[in-house]
């Protein structure tokens, strides 16, 4: 059983909680286990940054060094998180200064930042570790009958020098794990464009712009559902469906699903145990 | 198949390239017309598509002048993404092609079509215009020539790798933003503003920011890192965007504009609760009245799913919150200090 | 349209600093610049050296005098002295003054503009910024222009001066956009369309549109021409484009080797070696490849110019750009592995025929910048000094008319002039007589002048070539526009080019043939070396009849006697 050390996102602990619970269904199928981090804190989004970039440092070196006094790897299930922890991290390892300063603080808790561990997202795991052959074997109820429009979004992909895993442009890690568990992926134009989350709050009717867009094109493509590994991008795609599409006068709906309940749904659980039912848009 | 029909074989072969097609004066609709050459490796998709204009198709339009990559003129959007055609390589596109040996070529978005892979760059300069996109020196025009500023390496060093912008429109063409709304202010007039107001010989940094937090401006951008990752000059361009906010939360305060308080609010609830209160997010960056008129109606279907993110009380705060909240004033402090260090420079 | 007080044609460095100036000068006047690119795009921008300037920051002891004579010795003594003084003297003045508006020029550790040594100068006085110094300076005139609300008429294609006896009524052109043919009618008229140097096509570092439209308008509205035979070669052009390797490679410290490994600039300049003047390194490297000692390939025989010693951090911090190139265009990183390379056609001495203020012999119409010819550079340009020529020259020229246009009256242009033009571009899409296509032509226009109007010429060849381009100019007469639409028409606008480099060659190739001695860029192997007696001035050029009938005119000389010239 490899053991990781797993990072509560906000989002995660709040508004989608099913990610979390579809995690714990099926871990120990695929010989993982993640060990939730209580003590972690929120990584400051794509925010903190430009408010105090050493305070972003501080939080951020903080969360890594929870992972790394378990000795294990940092893993998230949000993209923003994913990215954020791991620019604070690239800043830590490139600055001997920095990563004086923050220790200076956090050695009071028992705490310092080596960069030893990785900070990795959950779909990187299933990939690099599980490995897909080990899927393929594993899945009971392969998703052969569904057309699946998967959608990346930005932070697991770009900015390329933080995450660096993908191409951030013409990125292939979640049709290859779409496929691992028979599904179709369908060629789609804006599989790794942006949901358009992290201007809901500023500049709402652009941001559903961009939503209802992406959503245009899977029905356009007659995609039975989107597959995204984001929480924020689930957000938006899913709760705020029904407005992006009002807004643009586009008619329909299209179920949006997390990449940890495709993977429930492909290992056999129900959608009620996956916690689909909580979906605004009905599956 | 000996040796050397391989090599052959990898240094001409037929190449189709799928061009859109229009123009407004005879065309109803835009449509692809495909022109399949024989290239040999090397060559680049400009000299490819100039070869379709002076041999098969003259009325191909597109626009090209330096053939180098220095002006800018040729961004056009190849396989599906904004780049330069003179610095673009045939053979690079056909691994990327989606149908084998087929090389989709179309003009860039974000920007009105005047004809074939030609548009329109005139809003662009307008943003320019619109955001001061240049120096206002400090120094009086009627002493310029006299003497030089002096400039440090460092200062110089700030501003540098924006210099490189070749106004391609690249980055426009892909900006997630923009695509949403054409009034958004552009990552590369982002960029140039950003130049401007590093510039130690400029003097109205202060005006120039003012409008650049107003709607549209710097606060709208949803940092999906696509302008980034487009740039033809590798120009990190996120750092100009974040380096405007930093800025803007530094001089202006946090009061004048929701991206602001939304930037801030991360702040408040890391430092309270170790997490983000999600529930009170939307009023305190766009306050109560609008809170209520655009999310309330949104929060009942929530409720009714049970997906409602929890009010500020119930949202536990993190384990060791008390010992992140003592870290996190000592930081206060730090930075308090390394302020008071910058300002007796 | 309402006339104008001043029309500038182009949107380089000479045509935006001389709308700046114009603007300084009188900022009540009505002035329009045209361009057929957006100006930020011009040729300008690929200026990758820098400007030259004796503002002693590198070198302490260097002096305006010294600059003013590297740079007559280094036009083998053709440039009119007076003009270079002015030139000189006015260098560290337009340097400052782009520091103060914004341009973001390298730095010294005392804080002052970097400046570093280039072909031809006894002091490091090139000042830059890294390896794109004429791409940040274009963009700070244009966001000047901006800031200071100059008119621009971005995507307007120049066609004719408008001519009313010796006096011109003002400018006609095409809005690209459109395809509309439209009335500028002015005061003055000033050209500042760069330079003609992409007549030699494939082997030429110059962008597509550096077809000579200024001066070809201007010869074929009685306006003389001057020294059109002396074409600059850079030596070190990539071998596959003619795209160029900046001189900043040499003087960073690259060497140049031939196919035994030696740095071969050592038989021709032993003293300056790679950094010996243009003209001569170009010369050094042809002849190098004609006695055999150069490299083979199927894209034509070439040399290497090294600079791995220079170590990957210099070339990645100092010289980014090139690397760049050596990479996208010719496949080679230079941090490990020597560039091909060969000389290309880089650019144009010759130009419009103009005074120290930049005035031609019509009233009303001016020339600046690497279109016009003052002359500065003589039979061969230094390195560096091109952009301080379009710099200084343009902002002259530009005040000029500023206080001049007060004494013109404004005229109209003819209606009919309009419609004439009109039916002529029409002309060319009509099925019947015409069947050429304009590829074709301007291929292989620019493969005889490189052949036989080249960096080396004989009598000869040169008759060959004036065959050739006769012989073009009758195609031409048949080459036919597909495009038949109104917007946006480049195939018709790359036909007006062609004909505008066909005129243009002829002079060129007509030059090179009269001028029986070598100087500077212009070599004749039938007559080896200068002719002071006979050939120490200015050739002139008028068209009569379509073609180009030739005059001379002295060279203005000053403090600085002739003498041979070695490095
Ligand atoms: C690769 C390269 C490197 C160089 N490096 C250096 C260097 O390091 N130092 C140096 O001093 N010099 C250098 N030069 C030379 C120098 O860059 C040019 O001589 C100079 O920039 C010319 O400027 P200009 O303003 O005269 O013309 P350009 O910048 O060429 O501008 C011409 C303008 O005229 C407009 N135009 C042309 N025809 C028409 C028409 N028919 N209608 C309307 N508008 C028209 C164009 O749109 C353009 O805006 C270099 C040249 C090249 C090619
Ligand atoms: S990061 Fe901002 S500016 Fe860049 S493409 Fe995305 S929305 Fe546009
Ligand atoms: S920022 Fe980069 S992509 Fe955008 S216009 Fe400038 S050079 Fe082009
Ligand atoms: S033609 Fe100038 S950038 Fe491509």
């Amino acid at each position: 059983m490899k053991r990781y050390a797993y990072y509560q996102s906000c989002i995660n602990e709040s508004m989608t909680k099913e990610v979390d619970r579809s995690i714990e269904l099926w871990q120990h199928d695929l010989g993982i286990e993640m060990v939730k981090m209580h003590e972690s804190a929120c990584c400051g989004g794509s925010n903190l940054d430009y408010v105090s970039p050493k305070h972003f440092a501080l939080v951020n070196g903080r969360n890594i060094a929870t992972a790394e006094k378990q000795g294990l790897d940092l893993v998230v299930s949000c993209n923003t998180c994913l990215m954020t922890i791991r620019s604070a991290k690239k800043k830590l390892d490139e600055s001997a200064d920095l990563r004086n300063e923050i220790n200076e603080i956090l050695r009071k808790e028992g705490l310092e930042y080596r960069g030893t561990s990785q900070v990795r997202h959950l779909l990187w795991v299933l990939i690099d570790d599980v490995g897909l052959d080990v899927i393929r074997k594993k899945v009971k109820n392969p998703l052969s009958k569904l057309r699946i429009a998967p959608f990346y979004g930005c932070h697991i992909l770009r900015p390329s020098t933080v995450l660096g895993k993908d191409n951030p442009l013409e990125p292939t890690s979640l049709d290859m794990l779409l496929d691992a568990l028979g599904g179709k992926t369908i060629p789609y134009e804006h599989k790794n464009r942006c949901c358009g989350f992290h201007t809901l709050l500023v500049a709402e009717e652009e941001s559903l712009n961009v939503a209802a867009e992406a959503l245009q094109e899977a029905m356009e493509q007659k995609a039975d559902c989107i597959v995204t590994p984001c929480p924020l991008c689930h957000t938006v795609l899913d709760g705020y469906q029904g407005k992006a599409l009002k807004q643009n006068g586009i008619k329909g709906s299209i179920p949006v699903l997390h990449l940890s309940e495709v993977v429930g749904l492909a290992l056999g659980y129900s959608d009620r145990q996956l916690g689909i039912k909580r979906h605004i848009v009905t599956v | 198949m000996s040796d050397s029909t391989i090599q052959h074989h990898e240094e001409s072969r037929d190449v189709t390239f799928r061009v859109h097609r229009f123009n407004p004066q005879v065309d109803s609709k835009p449509y692809f017309d495909d022109y399949t050459i024989r290239l040999e490796k090397g060559i680049t998709v400009l000299r490819a598509i100039n070869y379709i204009k002076e041999h098969v198709d003259s009325s191909l339009t597109f626009r090209a002048f330096c053939q180098a990559g220095i002006c800018g003129s040729c961004a056009m959007r190849i396989n599906g993404m904004s780049k330069l055609a003179c610095t673009t390589q045939v053979w690079d596109e056909l691994d990327k092609a989606r149908e084998p040996g087929v090389i989709k070529v179309e003009p860039l978005r974000n920007l009105p079509h005047i004809k074939d892979l030609v548009v329109e760059m005139d809003p662009l300069v307008g943003k320019m215009q619109k955001y001061s996109n240049w120096v206002d020196s400090k120094m009086p025009e009627e002493q310029w020539g006299k003497k030089e500023f002096l400039v440090s390496e460092e200062e110089f060093l700030a501003y540098d790798k924006a210099t490189d912008c070749i106004l391609c429109a690249s980055c426009v063409s892909e900006c997630t933003i923009l695509r949403a709304h054409k009034e958004y202010v552009s990552p590369a007039v982002l960029l140039k503003s950003y130049r401007m107001n590093v510039d130690s010989r400029d003097s109205i940094h202060d005006q120039r920011l003012a409008g650049l937090v107003q709607d549209h401006g710097v606060w709208d951008c949803t940092h999906c890192y696509r302008c980034q990752e487009t740039c033809v000059k590798n120009i990190p361009i996120m750092d100009a965007i974040h380096g405007i906010r930093e800025d803007a939360i530094e001089r202006r305060g946090t009061k004048d504009t929701s991206g602001a308080r939304h930037a801030e609010a991360f702040m408040e609830d890391i430092e309270k609760k170790g997490k983000l209160v999600e529930a009170t997010l939307p009023i305190r960056t766009n306050g109560l009245a609008w809170t209520l008129k655009n999310l309330l109606p949104m929060a009942f279907k929530m409720v009714m799913k049970r997906r409602t993110p929890p009010p500020p009380p119930l949202v536990k705060a993190s384990k060791g919150i008390d010992a992140l909240r003592k870290e996190f004033k000592e930081m206060t402090s730090h930075v308090g200090k390394d302020h008071e260090k910058k300002s007796g420079e | 349209m309402k006339p104008f007080d001043i029309v500038i044609v182009g949107g380089g460095g000479a045509g935006l600093y001389a709308a700046m100036e114009a603007m300084k000068t009188n900022p009540g006047l009505n002035i329009a610049v045209l361009s057929k690119i957006y100006p930020n795009r011009s040729h300008t921008s690929a200026a990758q050296g820098g400007a030259n300037a004796a503002l002693a920051n590198k070198a302490k002891d260097d002096t305006v005098e010294m600059h003013i004579f590297d740079t007559i010795k280094g036009s083998d003594y053709l440039a009119d002295q007076d003009a270079v003084e002015v030139l000189c003297s006015e260098a560290p003045k337009i340097i400052r003054e782009l520091d103060n508006m914004g341009t973001p020029w390298s730095r010294m550790d005392d804080k002052t503009i970097a400046q570093r040594p280039f072909g031809g100068a006894g002091r490091p006085r090139c000042c830059y910024c890294a390896d794109k110094t004429g791409h940040t300076i274009l963009q700070t005139l244009y966001e000047q222009c901006l800031r200071k609300g100059v008119i621009f008429f971005n995507e307007y294609f120049a066609l004719d001066l408008s001519v009313d006896g010796s006096r011109s009524r003002g400018l006609v052109a095409m809005n690209i956009k459109t395809g509309k043919i439209e009335a500028f009618p002015a005061k003055t008229v000033i050209f500042a369309t760069g330079g003609y140097a992409k007549m030699y096509w494939n082997r030429s570092s110059n962008a597509a549109g550096n077809t000579g439209d200024g001066q070809a308008i201007t010869y074929r509205a009685g306006i003389p021409l001057k020294d059109m035979e002396f074409v600059q070669f850079h030596p070190t052009g990539l071998r596959k484009s003619g795209l160029l390797v900046t001189e900043g490679a040499r003087g960073e410290g690259g060497y140049l080797t031939n196919a035994l490994g030696e740095r071969f600039m050592k038989r021709y300049a032993p003293e300056k070696m790679e950094l010996g003047p243009r003209d001569l390194v170009s010369r050094s490297l042809e002849t190098e490849i004609l006695e055999g000692r150069g490299f083979d390939s199927p894209a034509g025989k070439y040399l290497h110019l090294d600079l791995r010693h220079l170590g990957a951090d210099i070339i990645k911090s100092r010289l980014p750009q090139i690397r760049e190139m050596c990479m996208y265009f010719e496949g080679v990183d230079p941090i490990d592995d020597p560039v091909p390379v060969r000389p290309t056609a880089h650019y144009s001495m010759g130009g419009i025929d103009t005074d120290n203020l930049g005035r031609t012999v019509m009233q009303g119409v001016y020339a600046a910048g690497e279109c016009g010819c003052v002359s500065v550079h003589g039979a061969n340009r230094l390195g560096g000094n091109s952009l301080l020529d379009i710099l200084v020259f343009g902002r002259i020229a530009g005040r000029a008319a500023a206080e001049e246009c007060g004494k013109f009256n404004p005229t109209s242009i003819p209606e009919g002039e309009l419609a004439e033009k009109e039916l002529e571009l029409r002309s060319f899409m009509q099925p019947k007589g015409h069947y050429e296509r304009y590829g074709a032509l301007r291929e292989e226009l620019g493969h005889t002048l490189g052949m036989n109007v080249g960096i080396f010429r004989e009598a000869s060849k040169i008759k060959q070539g004036i065959t050739d381009i006769e012989r073009l100019k009758e195609r031409f007469q048949h080459v036919r526009v597909f495009d038949t639409g109104d917007i946006y028409n480049t195939n018709l606008l790359q036909v007006l080019e062609l004909k505008n480099m066909l005129d243009l060659a002829e002079t060129v190739a007509a030059g090179a043939l009269v001028r029986e001695e070598s100087r500077g860029s212009h070599t004749r192997t039938d007559f080896p070396t200068r002719d002071d007696e006979k050939w120490h001035k200015h050739t002139v050029y008028t068209m009569e009849g379509g073609h180009p009938k030739i005059g001379y005119k002295p060279v203005t000389m000053g403090r600085y006697e002739l003498q041979e010239r070695t490095y």
